[in-house]
């Protein structure tokens, strides 16, 4: 609670420095909005939908509920836990995740079905969420540590930064630009632009509000610009600091789902 | 029928050459403008109407499963022990794939290629791995050896992307456009050239076939074209000793082609496979009645020794058979215009005008140019010649005759023979085929082919018409049933489905025990398998498989070969399959794929041919019946041709050639060109006969300047389109050849048979009656036979009647005409007066 209100405390101050011309660099701009999009309070559950659309305006949707915990206070450390409720087909599959800093995350799959618990791994975190046109990195959050950043443009109400990997080989963009508010920090748009420099996918914010005091996005997509396909997610119930207790996030939860937390 | 007007328009000619020549260099000069305007099509699709319900599934198919058309480049190395998988050449092709991204018009996200490629395997124990098969440049061989291992355990990838054998890779390359691969394939080539090596290089696919096609018909057309207008040229030169004589026949067929194709492409016609043969098809005919003129002229000038005096000689004995030949011709191409097959119909339209034109400017333009010419030149001209017959043609002349009974029995057994060869015709084609076997399309097609599991794909797909039929375990099994059953068969090279993705994961998912490469037991266990699947960087690939809500399935089907027949024994053995196990759910299938296009367009196109054929048979059957005022006749004239049809086409069964698109619209060509060299014979003849009264004299004359007129016909055309043989594309080496074939057998069949009936029956041929045609027992049979006939082929062709009751219907319709003409035949009109 103490640490909550400091925040706020430090998000007031800096507000201030914004308005009154106190321009952020790059990098400060990227960290504040890392926070805001993935570290926000201790921890919290929201319900999420997702709706694809493909260029044919086929729809599939994906209904999921997400228990999130932030293990430290640095913004590094995280456990996710994905509980699915549609399709029907796929009710009951739990998905885990404990996110590192500087080294692979940990995931794991629960197939009801199958009654079997796989822990995945992946070359890269590039590939798709659960089929959607959201990548597994844009829900995780990308590490802000892998790109260099660069601001390219500032206006009244946003600053636009450029981030380009490191490390190039493992991604299939060459660089992304992101729209980050400059009150509320929420990372409003992000561009992504192929190997040729041609804009090929985008992320939007569309409603955000603020819940308990934390500045929270409830809509947004995610829009293929190479596919024509687009994936509106909606982010519901939310709800901060529930106090969700650490062994929630641990195997033996895959396959008997802790209904307390999940409601 | 030659009457005033047509003797005026002669005359006119004669006088006004001036008018005439401006008249034509002005139809030239507007046809040649047109040109720039020119469309090029060389899509065999669209041998289909747009809306023909194949042509619309397809792409409905492709839209639905994201399909598109492929440039396939196959990359082999031979020489290395492990083949293409060793560190240098994976890491060409990963820059090569890098290089294909960069092109044009390709669909990037689409590729098909080991970096492209999203792979699902076992890790440690409990774990599994998504990751790109090949996600950059590697340094090791155990990468490398690591990647052909994993590429192996996906049903996905070999026989499609690796070859079994593991020599081979290939790199499917989707296009916006079929139309644009030719184009695409150059810059492929321009990429792999940086990447020389032990690697080999292969392009292929039909797409690339069929563009490849048009752009060297084009070519070809720049070569042969000229070639064949060049050898008629010189065999002309050789038969009249004037070069300016001869220079007419040729300004004619020249301005006959300029003004026919400026028409097609001024009133909008793309210029497609089959028009771009238009100017090899008028050629010879707008030749043929100029060559009739020219060596009546040369035969009759130092007769007259007056040209214009001399040309309206020739008219007057050569209008009508002329008239007939180039009108007969006519109805043989337009006939196509019936045809099912949008290109064909414009082919046979604008070679039936082509035609027309040359006939007309046959009438006009050969009497313009004769008149210009200085009399002076033609003091020598056809001196050497006499109208009567000697050596060779004279030989000829005596023995049909003479041995006529030898002749017929020959005739007879001939058409025996060919009726047997006939039997054997394999109906049967494949664009890549179009090329000759060193072609480097038809050497990459061998080459990937001997790899892989066939780069021919067809699309069969299905509908249940109920969410979620296809992740049902009985559908899935059921499906996997049909695969195997084909595989076993052999005669598909490989086949994919939605079946193939879910064993594959879920053999992953359970530790890679090949005891779970199947199907879960349960439709959520397929539901779950899949959407773990879609966690991998390429979960739309799933959709080139299924459709999100599951209630269609498309089965990609590998061909090693593109043929009709391969195409065609896959979905009799597919029919067999769902006829003789009962689906677990009812669905509806239907084809779609460029391989399957290709067999529906054929099929159609011979069907469509051998009716058009006939029903062009029928149209000529009555003129000549109209021209000749007897059946018998007719059907004398039209003897030559029928026998010369079956001779080519049996000739076609017994050498096991294949009948495809170029030979079928050749049976048009040989209805026009063989009925020519009849009617110029019968009509002559007949001619010759008002005047000598004599059939032997007849004959011996007609050996003379009308058997030399069909004896040059036959061999400039023959000769003249022989050079097409050396063409590097198949179907114009296939016309080279049947123009000779066409004009050696009808020319030889003609001057031989003809004489030898007309021998046997002379009276029927020559003695004209006073009395309607129905007064002659042997007319009224004949008449009613070609009648019913006639009718017979209207309700086979067009109402659809079965052989049964076609039969029936027509032996009625020939009684009933017979019992009428019998009734009439008692009238007035028939007493002898």
């Amino acid at each position: 609670m103490k640490r909550w209100f400091l925040f706020l405390v430090a998000f007031g101050i800096f507000s201030l420095f914004a308005i009154k011309g106190f321009s952020l660099t790059a990098d400060e701009v990227m960290k504040k909005a890392y926070h805001v999009q993935n570290y926000l309070a201790d921890d919290e559950r929201v319900h999420v939908e997702m709706k694809i659309i493909d260029s044919q305006g086929r729809t599939r949707n994906r209904v999921i509920t997400m228990l999130r915990k932030d293990m430290d206070n640095e913004d590094k450390e995280q456990k996710y836990f994905v509980y699915f409720m549609e399709p029907p087909d796929v009710e009951g599959m739990t998905y885990m995740v404990w996110k590192h800093i500087g080294r692979d995350d940990d995931r794991w799959l629960y197939l009801p079905a199958l009654d079997l618990v796989r822990r995945i791994a992946a070359s890269d975190k590039r590939s798709s969420f659960v089929g959607s046109d959201f990548v597994y990195e844009d829900i995780s959050g990308r590490n802000i540590d892998e790109d260099v950043h660069e601001l390219v443009d500032e206006t009244d109400t946003q600053y636009i930064v450029k981030c380009t990997p490191k490390k190039p080989d493992l991604v299939e963009f060459s660089y992304f630009k992101v729209y980050v508010d400059k009150k509320t920090f929420i990372p409003m748009k992000k561009e992504y632009f192929d190997k040729n420099g041609k804009l090929y996918r985008k992320l939007e914010v569309l409603e955000s509000k603020e819940i308990q005091g934390f500045p929270t996005i409830t809509k947004g997509q995610a829009v293929n610009l190479e596919t024509g396909g687009r994936t509106e997610i909606t982010f519901s119930n939310v709800e901060y600091n529930i106090g969700i207790p650490d062994d929630v996030f641990t195997e033996r939860y895959l396959r008997r789902p802790p209904r307390k937390w999940l409601k | 029928m030659y009457n005033r007007f047509f003797k005026k328009l002669i005359r006119f000619s004669l006088d006004r050459p001036w008018m005439i020549i401006g008249l034509l260099l002005l139809a030239v000069v507007g046809a040649v403008f047109q040109y720039p305007k020119m469309k090029v099509d060389t899509d065999p699709e669209n041998m289909l109407r747009e809306d023909e319900f194949v042509r619309v599934f397809h792409h409905q198919v492709k839209k639905e499963f994201g399909l598109y058309d492929f440039v396939v480049l196959g990359v082999v190395n031979e020489e290395d022990p492990n083949g293409v998988f060793n560190v240098e050449t994976l890491n060409k092709i990963y820059h090569i794939t890098e290089g294909i991204k960069k092109i044009d018009g390709v669909i990037t996200r689409e590729i098909i290629a080991p970096s492209t490629k999203d792979n699902i395997r076992q890790g440690q124990i409990g774990e599994v791995i998504f990751e790109w098969l090949m996600a950059g440049p590697i340094k090791t061989k155990e990468e490398a050896l690591r990647i052909r291992d994993e590429a192996m355990d996906n049903p996905l990838f070999y026989g499609t992307m690796v070859s079994e054998d593991g020599k081979a890779i290939c790199i499917y390359v989707p296009i916006k456009a079929k139309n644009i691969s030719y184009k695409v394939s150059q810059q492929i080539k321009k990429i792999i050239s940086k990447y020389p090596g032990k690697e080999k290089y292969y392009i292929t696919g039909l797409p690339v076939a069929e563009d490849t096609f048009g752009v060297e018909m084009f070519k070809q057309m720049a070569i042969s074209a000229p070639l064949a207008a060049i050898i008629i040229f010189t065999l002309m030169f050789i038969f009249f000793r004037s070069f300016q004589l001869i220079l007419s026949p040729m300004i004619m067929a020249i301005a006959t082609v300029l003004i026919t194709m400026g028409l097609l492409i001024g009133l909008g016609y793309p210029v497609h496979i089959m028009s771009s043969m238009i100017p090899i098809f008028l050629m010879p005919i707008a030749v043929l009645n100029s060559v009739h003129i020219l060596s009546e002229f040369f035969d009759k000038y130092q007769k007259i020794k007056d040209k214009k005096e001399t040309v309206l000689a020739v008219m007057d004995e050569l209008f009508v058979p002329m008239l007939y030949a180039s009108f007969t011709t006519i109805v043989g191409f337009f006939s196509l215009s019936f045809s099912p097959i949008p290109p064909v119909q414009v082919f046979g339209v604008f070679v039936a005008i082509g035609v027309f034109i040359s006939w007309l400017l046959s009438l006009t333009f050969i009497p313009a140019y004769i008149s210009l010419m200085p009399d002076s030149r033609l003091t020598n001209f056809g001196s050497r010649e006499t109208e009567e017959a000697k050596g060779f043609l004279k030989w000829v002349g005596m023995l049909s005759f003479q041995q006529k009974y030898v002749v017929i029995l020959a005739a007879v057994g001939l058409t025996i023979v060919s009726i047997l060869g006939i039997m054997r015709i394999k109906v049967n084609d494949n664009p890549v085929k179009w090329f000759t076997k060193k072609h480097e399309i038809r050497i990459a097609d061998e080459v990937l082919n001997r790899h892989f599991g066939g780069t021919y794909i067809a699309y069969l797909v299905l509908d249940a018409g109920k969410k979620d039929a296809f992740i049902e375990p009985d559908m899935l099994n059921y499906i996997s049933g049909l695969q195997e059953f084909l595989q076993k068969k052999g005669i598909v090279g490989k086949s994919s489905s939605l079946a193939d993705v879910v064993k594959k994961i879920y053999y992953d998912l359970l530790g890679g025990d090949k005891r779970y490469f199947r199907i879960p037991s349960s439709k959520q266990g397929v539901a779950q398998c899949l959407i773990s699947f879609e966690n991998s960087h390429k979960p739309d690939d799933l959709w080139h498989f299924t459709n999100p809500d599951y209630t269609k399935l498309n089965v990609w089907i590998q061909l090693k070969r593109g043929d009709n027949q391969d195409m065609s024994r896959v979905i009799k053995a597919v029919d067999e399959y769902f006829k003789a196990h009962k689906p677990p759910m009812n669905f509806t299938y239907n084809w779609a794929g460029l391989t399957y296009i290709n067999m529906v367009w054929q099929d159609k196109m011979v069907i469509g041919m051998l009716k058009n054929f006939l029903g062009s048979y029928v149209i000529v059957l009555f003129m000549m019946i109209y021209l000749f005022r007897s059946s018998i006749r007719a059907w004398i004239s039209m003897l030559p041709l029928t026998i010369t049809i079956l001779f080519i086409y049996g000739l076609l069964g017994w050498t096991g050639k294949e009948y495809n698109m170029p030979v079928a619209v050749l049976s048009a060509l040989t209805l026009g060109l063989s009925i020519d060299f009849a009617i110029h014979f019968m009509q002559r003849a007949r001619a010759m006969y008002g005047r000598l009264g004599n059939w032997q004299e007849v004959l011996i004359g007609m050996f003379g300047s009308p058997a030399r007129a069909i004896g040059r016909n036959a061999l400039v055309i023959a000769i003249g389109f022989l050079p097409l043989l050396a063409a590097p594309l198949v179907p114009y080496k296939t016309v080279g050849f049947f123009m000779f074939a066409i004009m050696a057998a009808s020319s030889v069949i003609t001057l031989l048979l003809l004489p030898a009936i007309i021998a046997v029956f002379p009276s029927m041929v020559f003695e004209d009656r006073e009395t309607p045609i129905f007064c002659s027992l042997a007319e009224r049979l004949l008449l009613a036979f070609s009648i019913a006939f006639a009718v017979g082929y209207l309700l086979m062709g067009y109402l659809h009647f079965g052989l049964q009751r076609t039969v029936f219907v027509s032996i009625l319709i020939a009684v009933g005409v017979f019992l009428f003409e019998q009734i009439i035949s008692f009238g007035r009109w028939c007493r002898e007066a």
